[in-house]
């Protein structure tokens, strides 16, 4: 079984440094971006499982930041992180990948809860994709003697 | 704003004199135009129907004199045809005939017979003429001359004023005279009998402007005549015209001149008199513009008063709903950024929580490593984290509550349970009311159908009615002793009522009038915009419900909602 890396996305500095802190106590593999920029970054050399995605940020914002993970990153689950608690920003969230969406102030072990079963979906997702390259490669016999 | 205020008197006083000026004129013109033209048409048709009436009657009464002096010469021509000189010279046959005559008319004063040569050879009357001669006498020049004469009035040799008829006969060559005087007052109350108004009179001139009778108003026979007279122009024509006499009055005169002698008959009448129906109509007419024109100005005045008041008072209600209008938006604006608000703090919010999560998480890694020992500042502490905790959850709650309530967002109508939406909203103000000691209380049955509708709004609603309860309380009962109920329940015809019952201190009778009306409140300006009844009752309209406010003043109010139930 992998470990979950995780990352939060925010552009508050202070709540990057503690939930690092919080979640390293709890054990988990955390890496902070304080933008979308940043967060591509890190992605691009680091294979980071669940992303925590805060919504509104400067610069690059936080739907554009997913839809260029969902994108580049397919992988990838984002967990959308919301100040304004309006329905739209969740549901556009939501249809352009997002997995799940929290509100600001989001409890800690609602945050856990959601980024590990956001994992489970991934590990579930990456076994699914063994099994088809698996079954490629398993051909039946008659094929190999084709193939000869 | 004060400047307008100082301005807008004037204004509107010269507004006031402008419509009352035109209130009055407009009606007043035409007015003055219809009875003055009135007044003018009915003066001259009086003026010419008086004068052509005058005329009429003058006519008529020369006629009348004609007629007499003719009777009075045909008789005599009778006389003098039916007997002889020789047998009229008698005195006796003269008698006899004087007798007849004056049984005919009373008019015959005396009658003389003349031979040719002028000598009075009979007579039968007062005056002892008899033998006198007359040869020079001009009537007997006359009568010679034309066979018959009516004299002007004379003096003769009984040095009376007096006239004569006389006529000749042609008797074997020679020419004799049957003479008689007309009795000046009988005659002259044959003249003077007219009949014409007050101040109407008659009375006859020779051609050379001798009175030949006596006018009622003065003037002795012969006398020269006292009145300025102007002569028909012709001898058949009536003259009418208006003149001053002496005395400087205004006369009415008509003048005629008789056919069977050259007299002047003239009739006289006050200008005043004449045309009195004009006076009357006149006065009866300044009356009526008097009175007109008084009720005019009055309800001119009354009409302008009402309106410039009115539109005093419009301005003033403008006034103050544009004062309730900046606040209403004022507030619509506060409402607008307290969303941008809400989700600003929750930011910080955020970074509290994290924060104090990793206090409590630290603080029990201390005690688990034994750095920490129990004790009372230890559980003081813990106890505060968890108070921390608890705080950050309710303004988290506050905010979550403010955006929603918020919103702009179309109305997304589902399925609402009242037994659970109700505690939720109820929730919103509770701890407004534990505050200000008001006790709610809840009933809602279990048989409660699901009503349809996009429950942010019909939050919305309830917590209005809340807030409006909660503020009639706190007026009624100050800290302690308020009660709010609320019920729900199933209704006949398929529908869920819902109400909210207080013990606040009611709403008068007028007030209930308008208490969905926009901008009505009886909070002071920016306490109230007077709009949440009016939305309210909106939102429950388009929910195809109904809501209703009955209240008595002192007791307390209760608004009912009635919804359909979901189908």
């Amino acid at each position: 079984m992998k470990k979950m890396r995780m990352m939060i996305v925010d552009d508050e500095e202070r709540f990057l440094s503690t939930m690092k802190k919080l979640l390293a106590k709890k054990g988990y593999d955390v890496v902070t971006a304080s933008s979308g920029t940043e967060a591509l970054e890190i992605m691009s050399v680091q294979n980071i499982h669940v992303v925590i995605l805060d919504v509104k940020m400067p610069g690059m914002d936080g739907n554009e930041t997913l839809r260029a993970i969902k994108k580049r990153f397919p992988l990838s689950e984002v967990i959308m992180l919301t100040g304004h608690a309006t329905m739209e920003s969740a549901v556009e969230g939501l249809k352009s990948g997002a997995i799940d969406y929290l509100m600001k102030p989001a409890d800690l072990d609602d945050i856990i809860k959601k980024a590990e079963d956001a994992f489970e979906k991934i590990q579930g997702t990456e076994e699914k994709i063994r099994v088809a390259r698996m079954r490629k490669i398993m051909k039946s016999p008659s094929e190999i003697i084709q193939d000869s | 704003m004060e400047k307008d205020k100082i301005t807008e008197p004037s204004h509107f006083s010269s507004m006031r004199g402008i419509i009352f000026a035109c209130m009055i004129l407009f009606p007043l013109i035409p007015f003055i135009l219809a009875l003055g033209t009135g007044y003018y048409y009915f003066t001259t048709s009086l003026e010419d129907s008086s004068i052509e009436s005058m005329k009429r009657i003058v006519e008529d009464h020369r006629h009348m004199i004609e007629s007499f002096l003719k009777e009075r010469k045909n008789d005599l021509d009778f006389i003098v045809h039916s007997y002889t000189f020789e047998d009229l010279s008698q005195s006796e046959t003269l008698d006899t005939v004087f007798n007849y005559l004056q049984k005919k008319s009373p008019a015959f004063v005396d009658l003389g017979v003349f031979d040719p040569s002028g000598v009075h050879v009979a007579y039968h009357g007062p005056y002892s003429l008899k033998g006198k001669i007359y040869k020079e006498m001009q009537w007997f020049k006359e009568v010679m001359k034309h066979g018959y004469y009516i004299s002007d009035i004379f003096l003769g040799y009984r040095q009376i004023p007096h006239f004569v008829i006389a006529v000749t006969r042609e008797e074997m060559g020679k020419n004799w005279v049957l003479r008689t005087t007309i009795d000046t007052v009988s005659f002259n109350n044959i003249v003077k009998s007219i009949r014409i108004g007050k101040t109407g009179e008659a009375y006859i001139m020779n051609a050379n402007g001798l009175l030949q009778t006596e006018p009622r108003s003065g003037g002795k026979l012969m006398d020269k005549n006292p009145h300025n007279i102007k002569y028909p122009s012709s001898n058949t024509h009536t003259e009418t015209f208006i003149n001053k006499d002496v005395k400087g009055d205004k006369y009415l005169c008509t003048t005629t001149w008789l056919q069977n002698k050259k007299w002047l008959l003239v009739v006289r009448q006050e200008k005043a008199d004449a045309f009195k129906a004009l006076t009357s109509a006149a006065y009866l007419i300044i009356l009526i513009m008097g009175v007109g024109g008084s009720v005019i100005s009055v309800i001119a005045f009354y009409l302008t008063n009402r309106i410039v008041g009115r539109m005093e008072k419009m301005d003033v209600e403008k006034d103050r709903l544009n004062q309730q209008l900046i606040g209403a938006s004022r507030l619509a604006e506060l409402g607008e950024m307290s969303a941008g608000f809400a989700h600003e703090i929750n930011n910080p919010l955020q970074i509290i929580k994290t924060e104090q999560s990793l206090i409590q998480m630290t603080l029990e890694d201390m005690k688990k490593a034994g750095q920490l020992k129990e004790s009372e500042s230890l559980a003081e502490l813990e106890d505060s984290m968890d108070q921390i905790g608890l705080q950050i959850s309710r303004c988290s709650e506050i905010t979550r509550a403010i955006l929603k309530f918020g919103r702009q967002d179309e109305p997304k109508p589902q399925d609402i349970h009242l037994k659970d939406f109700i505690p939720e909203v109820n929730g919103m103000v509770a701890q407004k009311a534990i505050v200000h000691g008001i006790s709610m209380e809840q009933d809602i049955a279990e048989n409660t159908a699901p009503i349809h509708g996009d429950p942010t709004q019909l939050q919305q609603v309830l917590v209005n009615l809340y807030n409006n309860a909660i503020d009639a309380i706190l007026e009624r009962h100050g800290t302690s002793g308020g009660k709010l109920i609320i019920k729900a329940g199933p209704k006949e015809n398929n529908r869920v009522e819902i109400l909210v019952i207080d013990n606040g201190g009611g709403i008068s009778p007028e007030n209930l009038n308008r208490i969905f009306s926009p901008f009505f409140t009886t909070k002071s300006v920016g306490k109230g915009t007077g709009l949440g009844l009016w939305i309210c009752y909106g939102i429950i309209n388009d929910m195809h419900g109904s809501m209703e406010v009955s209240s008595d003043v002192g007791v307390g109010t209760t608004v009912t909602i009635l919804l359909p139930a979901a189908v």
